[in-house]
């Protein structure tokens, strides 16, 4: 079991075996880092890679952030900040393989991501949009389980169903690992910033996440939320259990949860059809 | 609250929410919400090219669409895990008691 882990963990911080990084993220990563660097000078840079330009468009416009459109790389700066660009900038390939091969999960993360943003907005929580994009990203360990580990990945879509686990529990079992550890080790392998890999690293076990534990809670109550909603598909079909340790850092009460059901279903009528425009 | 097509739409539905020129979103909406659509309004909308409303309740039912009981069945076998969990038994509540709102009684209802 155990060599079973560390073998996957030296396929995901081996960066040769993952999809490629575009070339650009690299000096992104280089741009952002020196503080003069302005807006315009890392959209020109985002801009020279066409394909992705696109690709982050596509994203900024979905339904997980709240604006209606967004035409221009450094529109999208502007609006969501350096740190989500780069961030869909990195997972935009990923992304792709989920868009393709996964629809059920690919709507689950564009589902969380609504719910996140609207859980965010209700409790004025600041930097709502990296809230979102670590929504968007939480189960993204498990298209990674499913690109490296196909063999094993049927095996737990097997024991999800014969005894009844949660998908996590079933990883666990088979990979003697979970797909939120291997998005955590996703995450350093591109250096994401913490505030978007511990809502990822700790999405089922809030009270482990030490430097961002409010973030790491509206991503573990977003896909709660999205999970009771029935929209997409995340492997299972249980809702996971609500966390104290969330509610009570988040500050809920019935009222407040009353209102976000309302209106994440009310949402997800654009999610949907978002999603359908993506397919056709 | 429900999606239709304008051409689906007749007089005495409720609107759910703002119609919008052309269905986009920005700009003064065309026609507030809980407005109840007459034939005169109905028209309007079509020439201002609105191709879509959302409309109270659940006024048209597609072939094979699930009935609110099968809906709420669905609800609870996704919640058959955190049924004992206090917290989590709460938001099963909320969500019934939202599904049973929202989908109105389905007295009256129509085939699209
Ligand atoms: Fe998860
Ligand atoms: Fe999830």
């Amino acid at each position: 079991m155990d060599d079973k882990r560390s073998e996957l963990k030296k396929i995901i911080m081996d960066i040769r075996t993952l999809p490629t990084l575009p070339g650009v993220i690299n000096k992104l990563n280089t741009l952002s880092e020196n503080a003069k660097a302005s807006v315009q000078e890392m959209a020109r840079l985002v801009s020279s890679d066409q394909v992705l330009s696109a690709r982050i468009l596509r994203l900024a416009n979905s339904p997980s952030y709240g604006f209606y459109r967004v035409s221009t790389i450094s529109n999208a700066i502007i609006l969501l900040g350096v740190n989500v660009v780069k961030s869909l900038a990195i997972s935009s390939s990923i992304f792709e393989i989920m868009e393709r091969s996964s629809v059920g999960l690919w709507e689950h993360s564009l589902g969380a991501g609504v719910a996140a943003n609207l859980i965010a907005r209700k409790l004025a929580l600041p930097e709502c949009e990296e809230i979102a994009t670590a929504a968007l990203l939480h189960d993204i360990g498990k298209v990674i389980i499913s690109l490296k580990c196909t063999e094993s990945e049927q095996h737990i879509k097997k024991m999800i169903h014969e005894k009844q686990l949660y998908m996590r529990e079933a990883e666990r079992e088979v990979l003697d690992t979970d797909h939120a550890e291997v998005g955590a080790w996703l995450s350093k392998s591109w250096f994401l910033p913490d505030k978007l890999s511990e809502p990822i690293a700790f999405h089922h076990d809030v009270q482990l996440s030490q430097n961002h534990r409010i973030k790491t809670a509206v991503v573990h109550l977003a896909d709660v939320l999205i999970k009771a909603s029935g929209f997409g598909e995340s492997g299972d079909r249980y809702v996971p259990q609500i966390q104290k340790i969330a509610w009570d850092v988040l500050k809920l009460n019935d009222e407040i949860l009353t209102e976000l059901v309302e209106e994440l279903e009310d949402k997800l009528v654009e999610a949907r059809n978002f999603s359908l425009e993506m397919q056709a | 609250m429900q999606k239709i097509p304008l051409m689906c739409a007749t007089s005495g539905m409720k609107l759910a929410r703002d119609v919008f020129r052309n269905d986009s979103p920005v700009g003064m909406p065309v026609c507030g919400k809980d407005t109840v659509l007459t034939d005169s309004l109905l028209a309007r909308l079509d020439h201002l090219e609105v191709k879509s409303i959302y409309v109270e309740g659940h006024p048209l039912w597609s072939e094979g669409e699930k009935t609110l009981d099968e809906i709420l069945c669905d609800l609870d076998l996704r919640f058959e895990k955190v049924r004992n969990d206090p917290l989590t038994s709460k938001l099963h509540s909320i969500y019934t008691a939202f599904l049973k709102n929202s989908m109105g009684d389905s007295s009256g209802r129509q085939t699209l």
